[in-house]
């Protein structure tokens, strides 16, 4: 090739000669370590893996002590079903990480769904997702998204998954699922119909309606579920919204963000996973570290102001490919609390955020940066 | 003895050339040479039946002469001491182990450049899993191999030669051993790049003269240059159909700078999913690359064992790479079936079908895919868009495949699903009704 | 305010005349015009009149009785025209037809061409005014026309093989993510979803090419 236009074969096989000729300076031992993945390895060694050659089994990082144990879970969210003969695409997403999920080998330990599971909240688009949700193996935890909740304000969803804010311990790590999409009413002096109202909240650039929150209650709910736990004890946040606030406009913003992180703030490591952002997201405020779910059915741009600065965006989808910016993923949830976060975008290689970059404040491990970035 | 062994020789060729033709089932008027393949000396005439005397240097007509000087690598411009040296390579079988195997077995003039096999036939009567491309119209391909393990024709041209189930050679030394001595080639090596006889210009040759073998003079051209009557109203409503609703345009691109319809990406549509289990596959291979990442160890791979079903996977490890395989190029595809990969698709209706119905669901399947509800008039019309793409040289060839593929697609469509074609069936739901 | 005699009577003849001649004009559209005729200020029986068409109006088109712009808007926030009150001072003579503009042609200038951004806000959001069969509208992918890039046109479009302008794309978009059918260029829709489109990207840069 005349210099300055190499081929992306060119380029890729370049870069890999590159990695194997660190690979080779290894012993034999630390080369099988690094096949199978052990990206904590590759870092110690100095050695980066070259953007087109990612291990396919997880990445693991350093395990740190704590209280907790060491376990996996898997998370699918943000489905959005209409009925099957409305929108195919969007089943066709959630039964395809179903099967993802399905597959993992060894089974995590329980699945969780990061809400939206209906696009217009009707009972028909939530009995279809709950069946097929019924596929899974592996128990499932679920939570709410707004696109469940405001057609019906959560009747038919109770009926199906029972209560929305709940918690449970799971081999010392202490689990919180908030339902953290309550909006003040904003609907009955329009007088709006349910459809209306549910339209308008499902519009994520709707400014008729008001800015997600948890609300008092459920903050004293939070408040007297922590209060038995010492502030050692990790603690793992399920949310819809972010829990901080990143762009009003989206309803990326929970308005008691500060209320709700104060009551965190005396944890030592805390753990908030969100959906809603459709995204890979990244924040750590404090001693909370938030990441972002990607979505089934399909992917947000990223906002033009307040993106975090430990965020690394995924590299702008392209729209022939309903699925490209989608996918599902998983947790490894570590003994002190913190997490990786891996990424499992459907036709891209897996991006893992791993423990270490967000207890660094991204200072190691960083995720390969985009070449196409939202702009 | 001389005598004898000249005999043997005699009477081994004239079995093999009747046993060849028997294969072939054509007519006694070609005569045949190993495997299959017509002999070297007559495809050689027929190729130059085939292509006008060009200025080598210049661009064909029909490509962008920027973007085509652009994929010629550097110190190996062209000319014509270079690609008389390349052809002369070409259909050398000295360059197999056996002698019986040159590149125009497998790509042979007389069969659209391919050899019109579902996979092909190497030294030893041993079979690859991979469908062989046409050299025609490769110029302008960013990699080679359907797994893009090559990044210039230059480099493709090597690796048969030493792969042990195509042509035999354990290392480009022998290979060069085997022709050194030719005084012809000791000038024509000295006269095309001022050195002696070595494997490195022997690629470069083979790859200057592959990218002479231009054919792009097809109806569909002739009717984008504005000749209304070039093709059917079919084939033009084909054409509207796959730059709209068929989907085809994105992954299959044709414009004056990329005439190909390639968008050289590998994308995994499914074809090898209907074989084996994917994901054990994957892990085994990722577990037997750990052990030995040489280029070598890729090749035998990649032809032998059933992970070359894994396709681009194997090249990269790249988890979104699992069966994925390189775009094929669409000019002159009505004459160069069977089609995909593994060379299981026999007609152009079996490739719709399998687009039809968003392909075959498995968990690296390219999201693109996606079921296109396409009627059989649609199909139809598709079709004839695709047979419209075959160089007017290749008229009558293209004119049979044309009515033998029809007439077996109206016995049989067995890649042919309705339901998902028209979305009455998702197509997850079977895998994941436990 | 004082009439004399002798203006009043002209005054109540021009009154009983409009008035005449306003009940026997025509409304067209099928329905009976209670105009009523007041011995008030013409001002204000222009008022009424407007009022009674305006009623008559509201009556027969409850969709979009209110201001839809208004209601449009508030619903999703839309860039705003560029100012032009600069073109209200200086200018090389007063009084000239060419060359001289007041505050409200400048006025009718933002509302206009409001109007058809909004209106393009309207169907961009809509995924039935889209003509979409799947439930999908531009913004479930473009909130607020995010990630459009109206200012990269012309360039090679990927997934369409060839080079596009914006309303190729928005074609292709509706299509194939929206699965409807493809718009005519001229088509009233297409013209305000490019106006939304090119609103919403105020200020931006052009760089035709950029990927």
């Amino acid at each position: 090739m005349k210099q300055g236009l190499k081929s992306v074969e060119t380029r890729y096989m370049e870069e890999r000669d590159e990695f194997f000729r660190a690979l080779r300076k290894l012993d034999r031992r630390s080369f099988i370590k690094l096949s199978t993945a052990a990206l904590g390895a590759v870092a110690a060694h100095g050695i980066i893996p070259p953007n087109s050659f990612q291990p396919v089994t997880l990445a693991y990082g350093q395990t740190a002590t704590g209280t907790g144990g060491s376990f996996r879970i898997a998370y699918i969210s943000d489905s959005h079903l209409y009925e099957k003969d409305v929108n195919d695409r969007f089943v066709r997403a959630l039964m395809r990480a179903v099967d993802d999920v399905n597959a993992l080998d060894p089974q995590p330990d329980f699945v969780f769904y990061g809400g939206d599971l209906a696009q217009l909240g009707q009972p028909k688009e939530l009995e279809l997702g709950a069946g097929i949700l019924r596929n899974l193996r592996a128990p499932l935890k679920i939570m709410v998204g707004e696109h469940d909740w405001y057609l019906d304000m959560g009747e038919k969803w109770k009926q199906l998954f029972g209560e929305p804010t709940y918690s449970w311990d799971h081999k010392g790590i202490h689990f919180v699922t908030l339902l953290s999409v309550v909006e003040k009413d904003f609907w009955t002096e329009r007088g709006m119909s349910p459809m209306e109202r549910m339209k308008t909240v499902a519009g994520l650039d709707n400014s008729v309606q008001s800015p997600f929150s948890v609300g008092e209650s459920q903050r004293e709910w939070l408040r007297n579920d922590l209060a038995r736990y010492s502030d050692d004890t990790p603690v793992v946040v399920f949310s819809h919204s972010p829990l901080y606030k990143l762009y009003r406009p989206w309803n990326f913003w929970t308005d008691d963000a500060e209320e709700v992180q104060a009551i965190l703030n005396r944890f030592r490591n805390v753990v908030v996973l969100h959906g809603h952002t459709h995204q890979m997201l990244t924040n750590r405020i404090g001693n909370i570290h938030f990441h972002g779910f990607l979505a089934t059915a399909w992917p947000w741009p990223y906002a033009p102001e307040g993106l975090p600065e430990l965020t690394i965006q995924m590299t702008r989808p392209d729209p022939f490919n309903s699925q490209d910016g989608c996918g599902d993923g998983e947790v490894q949830v570590h003994p002190d609390g913190l997490v990786d976060k891996v990424y499992n975008f459907w036709n891209r290689n897996p991006l893992t955020v791993a423990r270490n970059y967000t207890a660094s404040w991204g200072r190691e491990m960083v995720p390969p940066r985009p070449n196409r970035a939202s702009y | 003895m001389r005598t004898n062994r000249l005999a043997i020789a005699f009477v081994g060729v004239l079995v093999l050339a009747i046993v060849a033709l028997q294969s072939r089932g054509q007519s006694t008027q070609i005569p045949m040479a190993e495997h299959g393949a017509a002999s070297m000396d007559y495809q050689l005439a027929e190729l130059a039946k085939l292509l006008p005397e060009v200025d080598v240097a210049t661009a064909p007509a029909g490509f962008d002469p920027v973007v085509w000087r652009a994929f010629i690598p550097e110190g190996n411009e062209m000319t014509a001491a270079r690609v008389d040296l390349g052809k002369k390579l070409y259909f050398d079988k000295r360059l197999s182990k056996d002698g019986t195997v040159s590149c125009a077995t497998c790509h042979d003039v007389t069969r659209a450049f391919t050899d019109q096999r579902r996979v092909s036939e190497g030294i030893d009567r041993q079979f690859g899993r991979r469908n062989a491309p046409t050299t025609m119209n490769t110029a302008l391909l960013q990699t080679l191999f359907l797994d893009g393990r090559s990044p210039t024709l230059d480099h493709q041209a090597r690796l048969p030669i030493i792969n042990p189930i195509e042509m035999g050679f354990p290392d480009g030394n022998a290979a060069v051993q085997a022709i050194a001595g030719d005084a012809e080639y000791q000038r024509m090596f000295k006269s095309a790049y001022g050195r002696d006889v070595n494997y490195e210009d022997l690629g470069n040759a083979i790859g200057a003269f592959e990218r002479t073998l231009v054919f792009v003079d097809s109806p569909f051209f002739r009717f984008l240059s504005g000749d209304v009557d070039a093709i059917s109203a079919d084939a033009k409503e084909g054409w509207r159909l796959f730059n709209e609703k068929a989907r085809c345009v994105t992954c299959h691109p044709m414009n004056r700078s990329n005439p190909l319809g390639t968008d050289n990406r590998f994308h995994n549509i499914g074809v090898s999913a209907r074989h084996q289990d994917f994901e054990e596959l994957a892990r085994a291979g990722l577990k037997a690359l750990a052990e030995d990442p040489s280029e070598s160890r890729l090749e035998q791979l990649a032809l032998g064992t059933d992970m070359s079903e894994l396709g681009r996977f194997m090249v990269t490890r790249n988890r979104s790479d699992i069966g994925a395989f390189r775009t094929s190029l669409l000019l002159n595809i009505g004459i160069t079936q069977p089609y995909m990969h593994d060379g299981t698709l026999e007609t152009l209706w079996d490739v719709m079908d399998h687009y039809n119905k968003g392909g075959e669901p498995n968990p690296f399947l390219d999201g693109g895919m996606e079921a296109l509800g396409l009627v059989d008039e649609e199909i139809d019309q598709i079709v004839a868009f695709l047979f419209s793409l075959t160089d007017d040289r290749f008229s009558e060839e293209n004119q049979k495949q044309m009515e033998e593929q029809r007439a077996k697609a109206k016995v049989s469509r067995p890649f042919r699903d309705d339901e998902l074609a028209f979305r009455q069936k998702i197509a997850f739901e079977d895998r994941i009704k436990q | 305010m004082t009439f004399s005699r002798r203006k009043g009577v002209i005054v109540l003849a021009g009154l009983l005349v409009g008035g005449i001649l306003s009940v026997a004009i025509d409304w067209g559209v099928g329905g009976e015009v209670q105009a009523v005729v007041r011995q008030e200020s013409e001002k204000e029986q222009g008022q009424a009149l407007a009022d009674s068409i305006m009623a008559q109006w509201t009556r027969e088109n409850p969709d979009r009785a209110s201001d839809w712009i208004a209601e449009e808007k508030e619903r999703h926030t839309v860039q705003p025209p560029a100012d032009n009150s600069d073109l209200l001072s200086g200018g090389q003579g007063e009084g000239h037809a060419y060359g001289e503009y007041t505050e409200l042609d400048v006025l009718m200038w933002a509302r206009e061409a409001e109007k058809l951004v909004v209106e393009g806000s309207r169907i961009f959001h809509d995924a039935e005014a889209l003509g979409g069969t799947v439930g999908v509208s531009c913004d479930m992918c473009h909130p607020h026309a995010s990630n459009t890039h109206p200012e990269t046109y012309p360039k090679f479009q990927t997934q369409m093989g060839r080079v596009a302008l914006l309303r190729d794309m928005i074609n292709w978009c509706i299509e194939q993510p929206v699965r409807g059918e493809r718009m005519e260029p001229d088509d009233a829709r297409m013209r305000a979803l490019e106006a939304y489109i090119y609103a919403q990207r105020k200020g931006t840069e052009l760089n035709y090419g950029k990927h």
